[in-house]
């Protein structure tokens, strides 16, 4: 599904270019519940945000579903976040004052064509993750872990290959945690490939696999 | 639903969510085209009076006068002072080229003339048979002077359609006699109806007869009170005034460094005098609206770019959902564009309120065309346009980890 090679990240910031990331290769295969782990700032988000093609590395290979990314234009990686991947993040970055519905349905007002049945499917995600009775509610107006479900329903919206968390449950309770992790091994058992990003080794331990990133590297590839 | 129209939806709806800040930007625009609007339709009313003014005097026409106001260049009309004689009508048809037309005129105003038991106040012209082309001043019933009359000084005269009123109410003037500071004179015809000049003079209180018998039965004034010339080709009419001119200060033997006995109204004169007070106003207009412009797009990006700065995760999540940076730049370049037309159509009305109040308070000139319509429309768009790029091309442009950075 997913395969590096010899990824490097270097941010050029300041006068001086620190490698964030440093010769990362790895693969995952379709279907598989792979977590991410690190200390904070050990570059986990900079190494999902460019296996999830929101940036691009500065060296090295990406092949994604057997197609080579790292050649793609701008264009041609939004197309392919809107239709391959879901992201969830730890700010859930929804739409304020905008319905859970219409935020669930944001991704489809980018997609290729827009579907005629885009209300039921919307429903249909915001029922998978629980939220049926919240669906014309404001975002603002959701708890945290409410607001986190609605960002897994619009990571879900158009059925991507893999879904993206980058510390999913980093601001939430234990409850609301417990609920996020559940619905993420739902989607696992579903059949999705899932990458989560976490610092905490309790919910890495979800995952199937671990891969601990140090020094840019891939330093640890874990089975729990 | 194409993918532009799903974006539109979505500026709209981003809109919705801001109203003030779309507020602030409307009022913005709305100000400048307010302003422009109102700049347009008061020098279009201004150049249609000026137009209007020079059409009815006529394009071609140069009027001389004795006298010179120093103050604003035109003739003082004073009586005493006798520059211009009819030996100078001429010298100027003999000496300069490019004239088609020349005649002396004689008058005097506030003269008493009587019908039977009426009475009424009115100026005396003293003139030639050409003199009706030169100010396209025919007869309107009747005929006008002829040849004859000026040979023979006959007491013969047309009236003016104020004059008619006043001394015949309905009853038919032509064949009858009135006494001209108690001379009689017969009437040969009425004089065409024109309303009141630029100078808010009634032009139809007016009694015109052949210039010889203004002199011989009636005023003894040997010198003339204007010189009137059309001129053959308007396009030499620079080189023909200051033929005339020389030609001018030749017969009064006026040594260089003197100043002219004399004072030309060209038509530039007419221009310049009947777009009077509205070419100060339409200045201050044409300044106001450019600085209200600016303003309008200098508010419009800077709130723009406000918004950029506190929509970066929303940009940043519709990035990470699939949008293009085309995408992202159409939505924020359509909501300037609805912005800037609401807020142009305020300020269209504003404006058109403006020249209407202008109009009718009698400050200036002002007309409502479609012209100014089209140019407060054309302007925000552009200024929407122009103003709104940056922005949006800043927004398109972020790389988006960095929007979506806590
Ligand atoms: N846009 C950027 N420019 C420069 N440095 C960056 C940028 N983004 C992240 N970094 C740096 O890269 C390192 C890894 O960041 P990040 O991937 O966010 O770590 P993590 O998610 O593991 O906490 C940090 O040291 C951070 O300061
Ligand atoms: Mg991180």
């Amino acid at each position: 599904m997913i395969k590096a090679n010899k990824i490097e990240k270097t941010y050029s910031k300041t006068a001086i270019l620190t490698p964030v990331l440093n010769d990362i290769t790895l693969s995952i295969q379709k279907g598989e519940y792979v977590a991410i782990m690190g200390t904070s700032g050990s570059g986990k988000s900079t190494l999902m945000y460019i296996l999830g093609c929101l940036d691009k590395p500065t060296k090295g290979e990406l092949e994604l579903d057997g197609v080579d990314v790292y050649g793609m234009d701008d264009d041609a990686l939004s197309a392919l976040r809107n239709k391959k991947i879901g992201f969830v993040f730890q700010q859930f970055f929804l739409l304020e004052r905008t319905t859970a519905l219409d935020n669930v349905l944001l991704p489809l007002i980018y997609a290729n064509k827009y579907p005629d049945d885009a209300l039921q499917r919307g429903r249909k995600v915001l029922a998978q993750v629980g939220l049926e009775d919240r669906v014309e509610y404001l975002a603002n107006e959701l708890s945290g872990g409410q607001q986190q479900r609605v960002a897994i329903a619009r990571a879900l919206i158009n059925d991507p290959d893999v879904i993206f968390a980058d510390e999913p449950t980093g601001n939430l309770d234990s409850q609301s945690t417990a609920e996020i992790l559940d619905i993420l091994g739902h989607l696992h058992q579903e059949g999705r490939t899932i990458i989560i990003v976490t610092h905490d080794r309790t919910v890495a331990n979800h995952a199937q696999r671990i891969l601990e990133l140090k020094d840019g590297r891939i330093a640890e590839i874990k089975n729990p | 639903m194409t993918r532009t129209i799903r974006i539109a939806r979505e500026s709209v709806r981003m809109m919705g969510r801001n109203k003030f800040r779309v507020f602030i930007m409307m009022l913005g625009i709305a100000v400048g085209v307010a302003s422009l609007t109102l700049m347009m339709c008061v020098s279009k009313g201004a150049y249609e009076r000026v137009m209007d003014t020079v059409n009815r005097q006529g394009p071609d026409l140069l009027q001389i006068r004795p006298g010179t106001d120093i103050q604003t260049g035109l003739p003082s009309g004073s009586r005493e002072v006798v520059s211009l004689i009819e030996e100078d009508v001429s010298a100027i048809l003999q000496h300069v080229g490019n004239i088609r037309a020349a005649a002396p005129v004689k008058d005097r105003k506030e003269i008493e003339v009587i019908y039977e038991d009426k009475f009424t106040l009115t100026r005396i012209f003293g003139v030639i048979p050409v003199w009706a082309q030169i100010r396209d001043f025919g007869p309107r019933e009747g005929e006008f002077i002829s040849e004859e009359d000026i040979s023979f000084a006959a007491r013969m005269c047309l009236i003016g359609q104020t004059v008619k009123k006043n001394l015949f109410g309905d009853l038919e003037p032509i064949g009858r006699t009135i006494r001209i500071n108690n001379v009689p004179f017969t009437i040969k015809g009425e004089l065409q109806w024109k309303g009141i000049s630029s100078a808010g003079r009634d032009r139809d209180n007016r009694i015109v007869i052949p210039i010889t018998t203004y002199t011989r039965r009636l005023f003894r004034d040997m010198h003339l009170t204007q010189i009137v010339i059309t001129v053959e080709d308007t396009k030499k009419l620079n080189k023909t005034i200051k033929d005339v001119r020389t030609v001018l200060r030749d017969q009064h033997k006026i040594t260089s460094g003197e100043p002219d006995d004399f004072a030309m109204r060209t038509p530039q004169d007419l221009i310049d005098l009947a777009y009077g007070t509205s070419r100060s106003l339409i200045n201050l207009l044409t300044g106001i609206a450019a600085v209200s412009l600016l303003v309008a797009g200098i508010v419009i990006m800077n709130v723009m770019l406000a918004s950029i700065a506190a929509r970066k995760s929303e940009i940043g999540i519709r990035r990470a959902v699939g949008a293009r940076k085309n995408d992202i730049l159409k939505q924020f370049l359509i909501e300037g564009l609805i912005v800037s037309l609401f807020g142009g159509l305020m300020g269209m009305f504003l404006g058109m309120g403006g020249s209407v109040i202008l109009s009718s308070l009698d400050v200036t000139a002002s007309k409502i065309t479609p012209l100014a319509i089209a140019a407060a429309i054309l302007t925000c768009g552009l200024i929407a346009v122009v103003f709104g790029i940056f922005p949006a091309k800043k927004a398109a442009n972020q790389n988006p980890i960095d929007t979506l950075k806590v």
